[in-house]
């Protein structure tokens, strides 16, 4: 069988790109952590990849704006080859800083069709308590989203670790249209409320940002290209789940007996990649 | 080159905010109860630059601002846009970096004009600084109040705009800071034959901080024959130091360097007992010569303390190092900065061990004054909320960007931290047993001619004098020169390069650049070689001018000193260039016997290994025991228990640190199983941190800590037991593997050294004397090896009557193996049916408990004096620690909660807080005690666990041979209800509970 190669992204403060390489080696994958110089110089080529992860961390101390600096370093001297990735249908994600840098860069929301034209849409900016903080949310998966890489996912809890992970995108008309493609893959819920209306911010902690419309992640028009604040690689064993230590953390159905409820959504990009090679 | 001025500002409108701006007006709030109806921020950006403004206003919202969410301008300021800022504000404050000290937006910004920019001038820079308005100031407080909330006037400039100048359109302009230039001195020589009080005059003077004795130590070497031939042979001065010279010792032989007080012969007397004894080296009796007995008996202990962290063995194929420092001085005069470069430096620390070590999880303990302090702070320090504020935030940033969870700490107030707080920075480090080409990790293989480089940051006038200042107490004079802000990234970049060369077997050996700078990272790693010689000349400076002993002494952080063999070089420099590292080699190492340093051709410094290393005088101390002397505390006739649980939950000393703690990143990396926090929602507290740090593998590791400085005022030896117990206990509590476990001493004393100044010095002597005792008798107990430590011992403010000592301080760290997350407990009770156990027993033990503090201080009490807490039988207790920490690993017990500040009475609520129900409890038969001792002593050695009806017999009759006491049921109920027999005690909801023990220390203002 076809073992698809990750391509997770580091260097300039990037920091989960040990966790993020090991959760697409669980689910079938090989992964290689590049240094994003690698790339750029030439050393290295996404053509030799065939899936790109963009980790989280603090790329630049998140200075001028989280994800900026490396969203510049990109959009700038990675365009040809992003823009290449993208046309070749393969599929691209960002975890927080990560996802930072894609909305930054313009890959998220994009413009529509696969060729990006790097335009910034919309922005993740501090969170409306002024706090970094590091907990644990629930989030709900759009059913109706051609997001490949949150295909049959429902709710899982995930932490958040983030100061700038509110999503806002003052053009309400874009965010109505980006609401209607069924762009919002993830938002944040409430665990114990079924008839919320999801456009409503929920209060504090629940929403541990305010972004608009409760927004958790986006993905592009064609489903390949997904970004989110949470972690979902920080969830791929039950261990890790606060609730472990109370005999409650969620179960997963998986062969991997001790599998966590993140896991899928690597699961999902690999298996992509395998059926369609 | 030209200035340019770039402003940014957060837009408005439906679903945006100014945060940044609304974070000041909570804070201004929460600390000071000023009310403001807005404060707006504006960010500004000073380009010193060949590219013209026109085009650095064109790319403006590429760079600078977000146009989603912000405006820029270029060369105005907002203040004047009456679009934008509408409203008139009733003051102005704005602050900027002082010349030279290190501006890390200005720096990122800088590398981003460079990606838009490519044909920007070389000596392109960028300063930030930020501004603030304020509306609805009322008349009461004046702007100038505000800004010194703002700005630390040791590195930072504000200007600031009244209300009747922001009427007159004058608005604050931070200017773009022009450093002073440097002025290169060739090495001055120094004449050592001058009378005793001269040779005092210049330590003082120069800040080196060596006594006489040393200096005469420095005098003698120069007086020898044979040292004047070799340096008229080599071309340097013969018959006196260089300035050099004399810095290069002063920092060798710090107190910071070289503990001379942990390694002096002490004279002590008891005149408790009539004991008069001597100590030869506290630290070889009673630290090293216990673990390297321990040492004999285990195959674990891989390397104890000569490198930067103790090493031990996990398993056959992983190894795990951990050390703690402190950096109080600095955190004292800037308290971000100060902390900042306290959690990066120990980060490096781990880097440096072995042939260099992940960092895999940070562990931070702070002791402060009272957040709530009313009462006079001494010149130049700050108030304890703002100390509080300060290096919370610079341990935030320093650890979070560097992607190390913070997995375990503590807070502990006391007013006599108001002299000088305390700042432990703990890191834990993974590093495989063997690399790829075979050689153990732990053990660094540098030979003569290896080429040392300098690796990170550069070197600059920041830092100099930072182990000398420490090793002196702080005064109002203290020089700004020590205070740094730490620049994360720029490390976290280093980190990723370095490890990468690691692997590739580049590194043979590697140290940091800590106190002392190169002259210590090289002279310590050239007694390995025997010795080494570097040019001074080759390294990259921040700013041109440096004068030799300068660059030899700077601490300018983020640098790793790294040997590489000849042949790899170009391979270490490609890696480098990659990971946009700065690495220039300084040095090479040799095998003459000489710490040679060269300014180019020029000799500048030139002293033998042994002399620079082993030369320092030992030190002889006088100590004396009398115990001091305190009002019993009595329990008062009038009391209410509940009144006094829900007082002793709202104690800063008890109260819930989430606030703070939960704004560290504590479980990046994907490995940490128990949390800071645990329960049904997330906020009870954990004993201790468990991670699983190879992913896929619930094999785990425990961190925990233990400090009790309450408990030197009736005796520093009983504080060291309790806090070395308390470490274990927390440990314990998940789970632990008590026979892989270590210990990591911090010991931050006030000055012991009798003298004019310090005239209770024997009795501070003696209380370490005392401490270090129990320290070896519990850790042989308890099979405890300590691998590494440090001491911190002038933890003094101003001199005289208004002096300000510490209470002797030790911080217990513990790091040790988990056998399977899969089994550990926490503290929240689970399940109503749940049993509930006292392990351990009571004692009449209420000296210097936080309740007696709590009563003295309101006057319902009048002394603290009494019995304290002590370890009679630690063998004993460790037995019970074994069985219950196996009860742990073979899932019986899934609840466990150590007893410590507030006793038992504290313990249940939390268990309560934690699992958000009730219980139902009898203190009946849990010891032979009054019952105030039983409800709040803190007796040491004891847990409360509950175990599920199906698991109590099993976990009965694992426990066999140990004292285990029945106490009650956990309930389903919302209360708390504690008796003594027939004699009820505490009957209250846990909502209450809940309120108290959270509201003290949340401090956030208000949410939104």
């Amino acid at each position: 069988m076809y073992i698809p190669k990750v391509a997770v992204l580091f260097g300039f403060g990037i920091n989960c790109d040990h966790e993020t390489a090991a959760v697409f080696d669980m689910v079938g994958g090989n992964s290689t952590r590049v240094h994003l110089n690698s790339f750029i110089s030439g050393s290295d080529s996404l053509d030799n990849y065939d899936i790109l992860a963009v980790p989280g961390g603090f790329s630049f101390g998140d200075h001028l704006g989280s994800g900026r600096l490396m969203g510049n370093r990109m959009r700038f001297s990675l365009r040809d080859e992003l823009t290449k990735f993208i046309a070749a249908g393969k599929p691209i994600i960002g975890i927080c800083n990560g996802f930072q840098v894609l909305v930054k860069t313009g890959l998220l929301p994009g413009p529509g069709g696969n060729v990006p034209d790097f335009v910034q849409r919309a922005s993740l900016t501090l969170n409306d308590s002024g706090r970094y903080e590091d907990r644990w949310v629930s989030l709900e998966f759009n059913q109706y989203s051609n997001c490949i890489w949150t295909k049959g996912m429902s709710r899982i809890d995930c932490p958040v670790r983030h100061g700038e992970g509110k999503y806002v995108m003052p053009d309400r008309e874009n965010l109505t249209k980006l609401a209607a493609n069924n762009q919002i893959a993830v938002r944040y819920i409430d665990p114990d409320s079924t008839d919320a209306d999801p456009d409503v911010v929920l209060p504090f902690p629940k929403s541990p940002n305010g972004s608009m419309m409760n927004i958790a992640g986006i993905s592009d028009n064609t489903g390949l290209v997904f970004g989110l604040m949470p972690h979902p690689e920080a969830i791929y064993a039950q261990w890790l789940h606060p609730d472990y230590t109370r005999g409650t953390a969620p179960v997963t159905a998986s062969d991997i007996e001790w599998e966590g409820q993140g896991l899928q959504i690597f699961r999902n990009a690999v298996e992509y990649v395998i059926a369609n090679n | 080159m030209q200035i340019t001025r770039v402003e940014t500002t957060p837009r408005s409108g439906d679903g945006l905010r100014d945060v940044r701006g609304d974070v000041v007006r909570r804070h201004l709030s929460a600390d000071y109860g000023i009310q403001l109806t807005a404060v707006r921020s504006i960010v500004g950006f000073l380009i010193s630059s060949d590219i013209a403004p026109e085009r650095i206003s064109q790319r403006a919202d590429d760079l600078f601002a977000d146009p989603i969410i912000e405006y820029s301008l270029t060369n105005q300021t907002f203040l004047q846009s009456k679009d934008i800022f509408t409203e008139l504000p009733d003051a102005v404050v704005s602050v900027g970096f002082k010349p030279g000290v290190t501006d890390n937006p200005g720096k990122a910004a800088l590398d981003g004009f460079r990606t838009i920019f490519p044909d920007a001038h070389q000596e392109s820079d960028i300063s930030t600084y930020i501004t603030y308005s304020f509306y609805g100031l009322d008349g009461q407080t004046t702007p100038e109040f505000i800004a010194a909330n703002l700005y630390n006037n040791l590195i930072e400039r504000a200007e600031i705009s009244t209300a009747e100048m922001c009427q007159n359109g004058e608005w604050p302009m931070i200017d773009y800071p022009i450093r002073p230039p440097q002025e290169f001195k060739q090495p001055a020589h120094i004449d050592l034959e001058i009378a005793d009080n001269e040779l005092i005059e210049i330590s003082e003077t120069g800040l080196l901080a060596l006594n006489l004795t040393e200096m005469q130590a420095i005098q003698t070497h120069y007086r020898n024959d044979s040292v004047r031939n070799a340096r008229r042979a080599i071309g340097i001065v013969e018959d006196r130091p260089t300035d050099v010279e004399l810095e290069c010792l002063a920092q060798t032989w710090s107190e910071h360097c070289k503990h001379k007080i942990f390694a002096s012969k002490i004279h002590h007397k008891d005149l408790e007992t009539g004991e008069e004894s001597t100590v030869d080296s506290i630290f070889k009796t009673h630290i090293m010569n216990p673990t390297h007995d321990m040492q004999k008996e285990v195959d674990w202990l891989l390397s104890v303390f000569h490198d930067n962290s103790g090493v031990i063995a996990w398993d056959d194929e992983w190894s795990v190092c951990m050390k703690a420092e402190t950096h109080n001085s600095p955190s004292a005069l800037d308290p971000y900065g100060g902390a900042m470069t306290g959690i990066v430096g120990v980060n490096r620390d781990i880097l440096g061990t072995g042939l260099g070590a992940r960092p895999i999880a940070n562990t931070d303990v702070f002791c402060f004054g009272p957040p709530d302090w009313q009462g006079d702070i001494p010149d130049n320090l700050f108030h304890p909320s703002r100390v509080l504020r300060g290096v919370h935030s610079g341990v935030r940033v320093g650890g979070n960007e560097s992607g190390i969870p913070t997995i375990n700490g503590a807070i502990v107030f006391d007013e006599r931290y108001l002299g000088k707080p305390l700042v432990y920075c703990g890191t834990v480090g993974l590093m495989p047993r063997k690399l790829p080409d075979g050689r153990e990790s732990h053990v660094k293989t540098p030979t003569a001619g290896d080429i040392v480089y300098m690796v990170g940051g550069r070197v600059g006038y920041d830092g100099i004098h930072g182990a000398t200042f420490s090793s002196l107490e702080l005064t109002e004079e203290s020089p700004s020169s020590a205070v740094q802000i730490g620049d994360p990234i720029t490390q976290k970049k280093m980190v990723d390069m370095l490890l990468e060369a690691r692997d590739a077997g580049l590194i043979t050996c590697i140290t940091d650049n800590g106190a002392g700078g190169l002259s210590s990272s090289i002279g310590e790693m050239a007694e390995y070689t025997n010795g080494c010689r570097i040019d001074l000349a080759k390294v990259p400076l921040k700013q041109p001018g440096l004068s030799p002993w300068e660059i030899l002494v700077s601490e300018s952080q983020e640098r790793m000193t790294v040997a590489i063999k000849s042949e790899d070089i170009a391979e270490f420099e490609h890696l480098a260039a990659l990971h946009e590292v700065e690495a220039t080699a300084v040095a090479e190492f040799t095998s003459t016997g000489m710490f040679h340093v060269q300014f180019n051709d020029a000799t500048v410094a030139y002293l033998p290994i042994e002399f620079l290393h082993d030369g320092v005088p030992q030190l002889e101390l006088e100590s004396e025991w009398s115990p001091p002397q305190h009002e019993p505390f009595i329990a008062p006739a009038e009391y209410d228990h509940n009144q006094i649980l829900l007082d002793l939950l709202a104690r800063p000393n008890i109260a819930s640190k989430e606030t703070w703690v939960r704004q560290y990143d504590h479980e990046v990396i994907a490995q940490t199983a128990v949390k800071p926090f645990v329960g049904v929602e997330r906020d009870g507290p954990a004993d201790a941190g468990v991670i699983a740090p190879i992913y896929g593998n619930p094999r785990g590791l425990v961190v925990s800590c233990g400090i009790a400085p309450r408990y030197s005022d009736i005796d520093a030896g009983a504080m060291a037991a309790a806090a070395i117990d308390e470490a274990v206990r927390n440990a314990v509590c998940v789970g632990v593997n008590v026979d892989k476990i270590a210990g990591l001493d911090n010991f931050c004393w006030p000055d012991p050294i009798q003298s004019e100044k310090t005239p209770d010095g024997k009795f501070k002597l003696a209380q370490l004397v005392r401490a270090n005792r129990e320290l070896e008798r519990v850790c042989r107990a308890y099979r405890l090896p300590c691998v590494s430590g440090k001491d911190s011992m002038k933890n003094d403010y101003g001199k005289g009557p208004n002096k300000i000592s510490i209470p002797p301080t030790l911080l217990f760290s513990l790091f040790g193996d988990h056998p399977d997350v899969r089994n550990t407990a926490t503290s929240d009770f689970k399940h109503s049916g749940d049993k509930v156990y006292l392990v351990g027993e009571s004692f009449d033990e209420l000296g210097a408990s936080e309740v007696s503090f709590m009563l003295r201080e309101s006057s319902k009490a009048r002394g603290i004096g009494g019995k304290v807490p002590s370890l009679s039988n630690p063998e004993k207790l460790f037995n019970s620690y074994r069985l219950l920490s196996s009860s742990i690993n073979s899932g019986l017990v899934k609840t466990a909660h150590d007893c410590s500040e507030g006793g038992i009475g504290i313990t249940l609520a939390e268990m309560c807080i934690g699992g958000r129900i009730g219980a139902t409890i009898d203190l009946d038969g849990t010891g032979d005690c009054p019952l105030w001792s039983k409800l709040w002593g803190e007796s040491l050695g004891r847990i409360v666990v509950a175990v599920s009806p199906q698991n109590e017999a099993a976990f009965l009759q694992s426990m066999s041979g140990c004292i285990t006491t029945y106490l009650g049921v956990v309930e389903d109920s919302d209360t708390l209800t504690i008796s003594d027999g027939f004699e009820p005690l505490v009957s209250i909801r846990i909502p209450e509970l809940v309120q108290s023990w959270q509201g003290t220390l949340d401090m956030n203002g208000g949410e939104l």
